[in-house]
């Protein structure tokens, strides 16, 4: 029987998602694990100075227009950090400091997973009694950090490590930052959701800038981003394109500059780093990876004279140029006026088919890529939802799972770089007061007399 | 051993739906997606019916017909809903075809129209243990259980687990026999789901009475096998007319 469309929708939707969703878990264990007996937040317990807090720290005793009022002022000043450090990295860009970008985010790869990630080692082993030595442990430690640091923009790395490492470092950034005060990190949230939607939108936003840049440049972003290539072959089947499906029709019509912009104008990012506080966060979204499908096209050409590539507007596909539907006219146009930046990739696409071998190279060229800030964020939304209760912790999730699948849906529709974090954190926030508020009281008091429906 | 005892009864509520979700669901990533916007529709209309029933809260719980009324407005309020995601679904069908068509691929098959039923279904009951069962049972893993008065036989946590399986149960096929019946125009398997729903959900205030959930649990388990038995006899005679 022939392999039905259902196999093949919504891989990349599923291919972003996961990675999510396995970090919100894990930051809600580490919170529920650590929370009990909190070793980890009594070394808080004098409440941390840190950049997220620099004007106000927030006691429980304080009133409720203080504690709002301080938060705001802390979520001001955290924003405005993030955007000068965001701006002095976007200059450094400019002024082509590639170098020293890269390694500032070994460095801060580096920090993130050695001593944060090593307080929250510790303290697990410390709760769950593990026996270990200090120095198997020292050593067990350095050589996951090295592991890590050295998976950043290499290619010599599976890319199955490099994504485990994104994701250990969002769970790690994210659970330290479930240490803020509660007031704190919701005006946070909103505030970074604001922040977020101004800097990719907004023309002269320090993203966006960054984003021209570095697609003028043609060169892949000094940042860390999650990329949702898919790791794993799937020969033989036509995938679908289910971005395509989900805005229907319409993509058909789609004219040429759109397409070509679509590989041109995908790549958002963002960069932050609080130095005083000792870690990073970076932050960075890139929808869609032009320089994948440089590298497809330039094995299309290789295999097919450029005859088969497909439309580039759409997503991964393993065998999509096989499967072109109609106007090879204008992919023909599309190949031609990106030929020059195929060229300037080449010598490192060899290398990664090489190691990729030959088949699945198209299939692990293209993805969708999500920002690492995302990850830390959501993560955090969801870790504040468990200091309450499991159910908001699932209200938060699929809140912020379907907004980021709003987000992914105007992807497809507008084909440019997009902010991941407002649509989801405003969904996840309202949802979050929602279910505290409308529908604890309905569940537990129905449940509670063992009235289901 | 409390940990064990939490996870027993976690897995006791989804255990069945985990196993259908790793061996059927997830190789399909959009089953997956249906599975969690079914899922995301079941959490609105709580939050939407909590909302409305919010003023009324808490109801006193030596009565037992406000819980009546409660349920029975439930009810109707998510079979509505049911059919909304089912004119949604039509949509969706149609885009689907529309798509295949495109990749000349063949057509949707009987089965994967199941197959999204059965996710839809999935992620209503998943929604129902998750918020009725599940995110009470935090307290289950600390050092401690708890009963209520009215069913002291077991505690809460068990008696409420086992409560959720029956329902996930009765969720996830109702979807697959009510997409049949509307895809058919069969009155009866229209009017099935309902009905089922609602006795399932009437059952429960056998629960009110003292020592009630010694009834109204086996009644709630007739229920659950009367609906996969019907499914199952309804999948089989589709299956077999298609393939003649």
């Amino acid at each position: 029987m022939e392999s039905s469309i259902l196999d093949s929708i919504g891989v990349e939707i599923i291919g972003v998602m996961s990675p999510v969703s396995i970090c919100m878990l894990l930051v809600v264990l580490i919170v529920y694990s650590l929370s009990s007996s909190n070793p980890f937040s009594a070394a808080a317990a004098p409440p941390i100075r840190t950049a997220a807090n620099l004007v106000y720290l927030e006691t429980p005793s304080d009133s409720t227009s203080q504690k709002f009022e301080g938060a705001l002022l802390n979520a001001l000043v955290f924003v405005i950090l993030i955007a000068v450090v965001t701006f002095f990295l976007v200059l450094l860009y400019y002024y082509n400091c590639t170098g020293f970008l890269k390694n500032y985010m070994r460095f801060s790869a580096f920090f993130v997973l050695g001593t944060m990630g090593g307080s929250i080692f510790l303290s697990m082993i410390q709760h769950f009694s593990i026996p270990v030595d200090s120095i198997t442990c020292f050593i067990l430690m350095f050589n996951f950090t090295i592991v890590g640091v050295m998976s950043l923009f290499s290619s010599g790395i599976p890319i199955f490590v490099r994504q485990g490492y994104m994701v250990a470092l969002g769970i790690f950034v994210a659970a330290w930052f479930t240490n803020l005060p509660e007031w704190t990190t919701w005006a946070l949230l909103v505030a970074l959701a604001l922040y977020d939607l101004v800097a990719v939108l907004a023309p002269g936003g320090p993203l966006k800038i960054l984003v021209e840049l570095a697609q003028s440049r043609d060169e892949e972003l000094p940042a860390l981003v999650y990329e949702a290539r898919p790791s794993v072959a799937q020969n033989g089947i036509v995938q679908g394109r289910s971005l395509d499906l989900l805005v229907g029709g319409a993509s058909d019509s789609r004219s040429v500059e759109m397409q070509t912009m679509s590989s041109n104008n995908v790549d958002r990012n963002e960069s932050q780093n609080l130095a005083n506080s000792g870690y990073t966060v970076i932050q960075d979204t890139n929808f869609g990876n032009m320089e994948g499908v440089q590298r497809r096209d330039e094995r299309d050409r290789s295999l097919s004279v450029g005859f088969l590539n497909d439309r580039c507007s759409s997503s991964s596909s393993s065998s999509e140029y096989s499967t072109v539907v109609g106007n090879h006219d204008s992919e023909i146009v599309v190949d031609e006026e990106r030929s020059p930046l195929v060229d300037a990739q080449e010598t490192r696409n060899g290398r990664e088919q090489m190691r990729d071998g030959l088949e699945n190279s198209e299939v692990s060229s293209r993805g969708i890529k999500l920002g690492l800030g995302d990850f830390v964020f959501y993560s955090v939304l969801v870790g504040r939802a468990a200091m309450y209760d499991l159910m908001t912790v699932y209200a938060c999730y699929l809140a912020i799972i379907s907004g980021l699948g709003c987000t992914l849906i105007l992807l497809s529709v507008w084909r440019k770089a997009l902010p991941a974090l407002p649509i989801s954190i405003a969904l996840g926030v309202i949802f979050y007061f929602l279910t505290r508020l409308l529908m604890e009281p309905y569940i537990v008091g129905t449940a509670t007399n063992l009235m289901m429906f | 051993m409390t940990v064990a005892a939490g996870i027993g009864y976690a897995l006791l509520a989804l255990g069945p739906s985990l196993s259908l979700f790793i061996s059927v669901i997830s190789k399909k990533p959009f089953l997956i997606l249906t599975v969690l916007s079914s899922t995301l529709l079941w959490l609105m209309s709580l939050i939407v019916l909590a909302g409305v029933w919010r003023a009324f809260l808490p109801l006193k719980s030596n009565t037992w017909w406000p819980f009546a009324i409660l349920i029975l407005t439930s009810v109707s309020f998510q079979e509505g809903l049911r059919i909304l995601f089912w004119k949604v679904y039509k949509r969706l069908e149609d885009m689907l075809d529309a798509f295949a068509d495109r990749l000349a691929k063949p057509r949707l098959f009987l089965t994967d129209k199941m197959l999204i039923a059965l996710a839809g279904g999935l992620g209503h009951g998943v929604a129902h243990a998750v918020f009725f069962c599940i995110s009470l049972l935090t307290p289950a893993f600390g050092p401690a259980t708890f009963f209520v008065d009215k069913c002291s036989q077991l505690p809460f946590f068990l008696v409420s687990a086992i409560i959720a399986l029956a329902f996930v149960t009765i969720h996830t096929f109702s979807m697959v026999i009510a997409f049949s019946g509307y895809a058919e125009g069969n009155k009866v398997d229209q009017y099935f789901v309902p009905a089922v729903h609602l006795v399932a959900g009437m059952v429960t205030l056998v629960n009110f009475a003292s020592g009630g959930c010694v009834v109204g649990i086996p009644l709630l388990y007739f229920m659950a096998i009367l609906t996969s038995l019907h499914c199952g006899k309804m999948v089989m005679r589709r299956l077999s007319e298609t393939r003649q």
